[in-house]
């Protein structure tokens, strides 16, 4: 194992914040291509240069720099230790700090978090990071993912049940009827649709959290293709001023389910730049 | 597309020319401010004690951002507190409201009432980090990252929203 975490996972927390990936920004320029509407054009051309900007200064993507999210991998014979996580945290600590992340974290009781009468604490390393989430994966490593989450997709968001009745498709409409709302109050489109079908809403949550780690803008799967064009045809456009790119693509995660007429669905209208991703080994075991 | 060239102060000849649908470039000095402190500053106005704000906010634009070490950025224009300090901001002078977000009605007549336009900007923050050159607090200094912010803009993009009773949102 290396032994250098807290630097690995500082500079990965940075890249996250400040880089789209080269698949996101094939997305883009495709969008640009194809858009016909010059409102819409102007507004993606403007993200993307946005996004030109932001890495080659290394500097925030959108001034909301978002909760950092974790999602740790761990290989068969790979160890992971209470020092190692709270070797992640001091990580996340010193990117935040770099990137920097916006300080918004409320300080206080309960109840003053809560109001935020706490008051702001002034370090951009108080935003502390969500509980890790942690998954098996076949290789010898650890590895692990930083997203960046924005508040505007954590408020249109939504996780609920819905009654299948033993058809895809019923599932499928609800998914679209949802998402179609939210990318319309979200504001900063296009989305990406980050959704996790699962048995409860905790796992519907990871599983969407899951889906922005493993999605990918060039592959895409049938039901993520049609969930992308119907919502694409309500015309809601980039910023909501109208246009054909609403989404740019749909990442989604169908988990086990249970015998029962109710499927978890969770929904995150993932805003223009999320997902705020980038994934970094910790580790690595020789197995020779 | 054309893109209008504005330059703050603006004036009311300017305002009268924008439409909906106009992309714009702002450059000049603009006022920050959003939720916390625009409730504030209104206050001020109805007190008759804005001019301690240090600025003629005749011809002004407000950017509905926070300015913090992040850099700016667009919050949703129809919050509560930014939405209902549009029409009394515009009688006091403020020709442009920069944000992003959907108006209702009522607003979007006011802004035609007083002379005004609301314009939507992009959330680029590191586009507009390389456009900013200075930035300073002129009032409510404890609301940290939200207090009233006076910064220094080049070419700002944004495209105008709503103008002469119209909004880019009307279907």
């Amino acid at each position: 194992m290396t032994n250098d975490i807290v630097s690995h996972v500082r500079e990965g927390l940075v890249e996250a914040g400040s880089t789209f990936r080269p698949d996101k920004k094939s997305a883009y320029k495709k969008a640009i291509d194809s858009e016909t509407d010059e409102k819409a054009k102007w507004v993606l051309k403007t993200i993307l240069e946005n996004a030109e900007a932001a890495e080659k200064n290394r500097s925030p993507l959108c001034d909301d720099t978002g909760i950092p999210h974790l999602l740790l991998e761990v290989g068969p014979d790979c160890a992971v230790t209470g020092r190692m996580l709270e070797d992640i945290k001091e990580g996340v600590r010193q990117g935040l700090r770099k990137l920097p992340g916006r300080p918004m974290a409320i300080m206080g009781d309960d109840s003053s978090r809560i109001d935020q009468s706490g008051g702001l604490n002034p370090d951009s390393a108080g935003v502390e990071p969500a509980p890790v989430l942690i998954r098996q994966c076949g290789e010898n490593v650890i590895r692990l993912h930083i997203l960046m989450f924005g508040g505007g997709p954590a408020i249109r968001g939504s996780t609920y049940r819905i009654f299948h009745r033993h058809d895809t498709a019923v599932v499928l409409d609800e998914i679209v009827k949802r998402a179609c709302e939210a990318v319309a109050q979200l504001g900063c489109s296009p989305c990406t649709l980050a959704i996790g079908v699962g048995r409860s809403h905790f796992e519907a949550a990871s599983l969407m959290l899951q889906a922005q780690a493993d999605g990918r803008y060039d592959i895409q799967s049938d039901m993520e293709k049609e969930i992308t064009s119907r919502v694409n045809a309500a015309g809601i456009g980039p910023l909501g001023l109208g246009g054909s790119t609403s989404v740019l693509a749909t990442f989604m995660k169908v988990g086990p389910q249970r015998a029962s007429g109710v499927r978890i669905v969770c929904i995150r209208p993932a805003c223009c730049f999320e997902p705020r991703i980038a994934t970094v080994e910790l580790g690595r075991l020789d197995t020779e | 597309m054309k893109t209008i060239q504005i330059t703050t102060p603006v004036s009311e000849e300017t305002v009268k020319k924008l439409n909906v649908g106009d992309t714009v470039e702002i450059s000049g000095y603009i006022l920050c401010g959003r939720d916390a402190v625009l409730p504030k500053v209104l206050e001020m106005i109805e007190n008759g004690t804005a001019d301690r704000l240090g600025v003629d906010l005749r011809g002004q634009v407000i950017f509905h951002t926070a300015v913090s070490p992040a850099g700016v950025g667009p919050t949703s224009s129809n919050k509560l507190e930014i939405e209902s300090s549009i029409a009394p901001l515009s009688r006091a002078g403020i020709r442009l409201h920069l944000g992003k977000g959907e108006l209702k009605k009522e607003t979007v007549a006011a802004l035609d009432r007083y002379n005004s336009v609301y314009a939507v900007i992009p959330p680029v923050t590191a586009l507009l980090g390389s456009r900013t050159s200075e930035e300073k607090v002129i009032a409510f200094p404890e609301l940290g990252m939200e207090a009233l912010h006076l910064i220094k803009v080049d070419k700002y993009p944004a495209i105008i929203g709503a103008a002469h009773g119209r909004s880019i949102y009307d279907k």
